[in-house]
């Protein structure tokens, strides 16, 4: 219960939070961007773009992901060689 | 004699030394041999993203996600007469690269943690569905965030910095978007996005390197005798 009520005055502690601190982690999340990191203008992207396209592009990640691990399973269901063959891959690496 | 007995106890001094750091921190070490040894918070938060692009960070989560496939298809096999296995296929494979994803963040992260008891949890609904006391700690973090997610939902609308409906809507979408962060602050939520991101990153590079290992005929340097068996 101390427990609960300490965390409640943490997060009320973060609440007041500077602007500052958050608007460096947004410029820290737009580097991670590749299409807001290659161009790179001088005056700030507003947070809701960068959040935006944060949004989008984890959809992206995740559709990749998707794909990928369609193919991967497909790959596993169809041969027995794959098995050898991701043994090797693994050995070769 | 009384000469060596003083060198022998210069030489075991640094050993001594040697073997305390190693036996403290192996994290540690791994930080220095990513980046400087300073311990601050920067550099924690840099090495993060640093640890995900490391060569061999992806070697690690490479091992664990082949290791964790070849136990899929084995149970896999069985069923595959039975159900679709193409569609369910795909979502086994999904579920075991996340996981072995989230194991390779070893827990220090929100998301990594969510992913992992996100497993745990249909272990426990398949029993009862009872309301979990504390059986292990990730599920005391689960239960007790949604008590808290009262307060914890008026702290992320009472930040008065960033106050702006557009950012405060489009950091909720975010945070439905990376798991476990749902009723997390905003500087919570993209902490955790950021890195996040760094790891789906190099999941994703991971898994193509493996897709064209097992696709694409092995180089010849390495077994020749073998390319017969893809080709």
């Amino acid at each position: 219960m101390s427990g609960r009520r300490s965390r409640s005055r943490q997060s009320s502690g973060t609440s007041r939070i500077s602007e500052d601190q958050i608007n460096d982690l947004i410029l820290k999340l737009q580097q991670l961007l590749p299409e807001l990191r290659d161009s790179r203008r001088s005056d700030k992207v507003s947070a809701a773009r960068v959040l935006q396209d944060t949004c989008n592009y984890i959809r992206n990640l995740h559709r990749e992901v998707d794909d990928l691990s369609e193919r991967l399973s497909e790959l596993l269901a169809n041969t027995d060689t794959a098995q050898a063959a991701l043994i090797r891959s693994l050995l070769t690496q | 004699m009384e000469s060596i007995s003083p060198v022998s106890n210069q030489v075991t001094q640094p050993t001594t030394t040697t073997t305390t750091t190693s036996s403290s921190d192996r994290s540690r070490r791994k930080r220095r041999k990513k980046s400087q040894p300073s311990s601050s918070v920067d550099s924690s938060q840099s090495t993060s993203l640093d640890k995900w692009r490391s060569e061999k960070q992806q070697q690690i989560y490479s091992t664990k996600l082949v290791r964790a496939l070849r136990e899929l298809r084995i149970s896999q096999q069985p069923s595959s007469s039975s159900s679709n296995p193409r569609g369910g296929g795909g979502r086994a494979v999904r579920e075991v690269a996340d996981r072995a994803l989230a194991v390779a963040a070893r827990g220090k992260t929100l998301w990594s943690r969510a992913i992992l008891s996100k497993a745990v949890k249909l272990k426990f609904r398949k029993h009862k569905r009872q309301r979990i006391s504390s059986p292990t700690t990730t599920t005391t973090t689960l239960t007790t965030g949604s008590i808290r997610s009262k307060k914890q939902r008026a702290t992320v609308l009472r930040l008065k910095a960033k106050g702006l409906p557009a950012v405060q809507r489009k950091v909720k979408v975010l945070s439905r978007l990376v798991p476990g962060c749902r009723k997390q602050t905003l500087p919570v939520v993209l902490e955790e996005t950021t890195d996040y991101i760094a790891a789906m990153e190099m999941q994703i590079r991971a898994m193509t390197a493996i897709l064209s290992a097992v696709t694409s005929p092995p180089p010849p340097g390495h077994d020749g005798g073998h390319t017969h068996m893809l080709g």
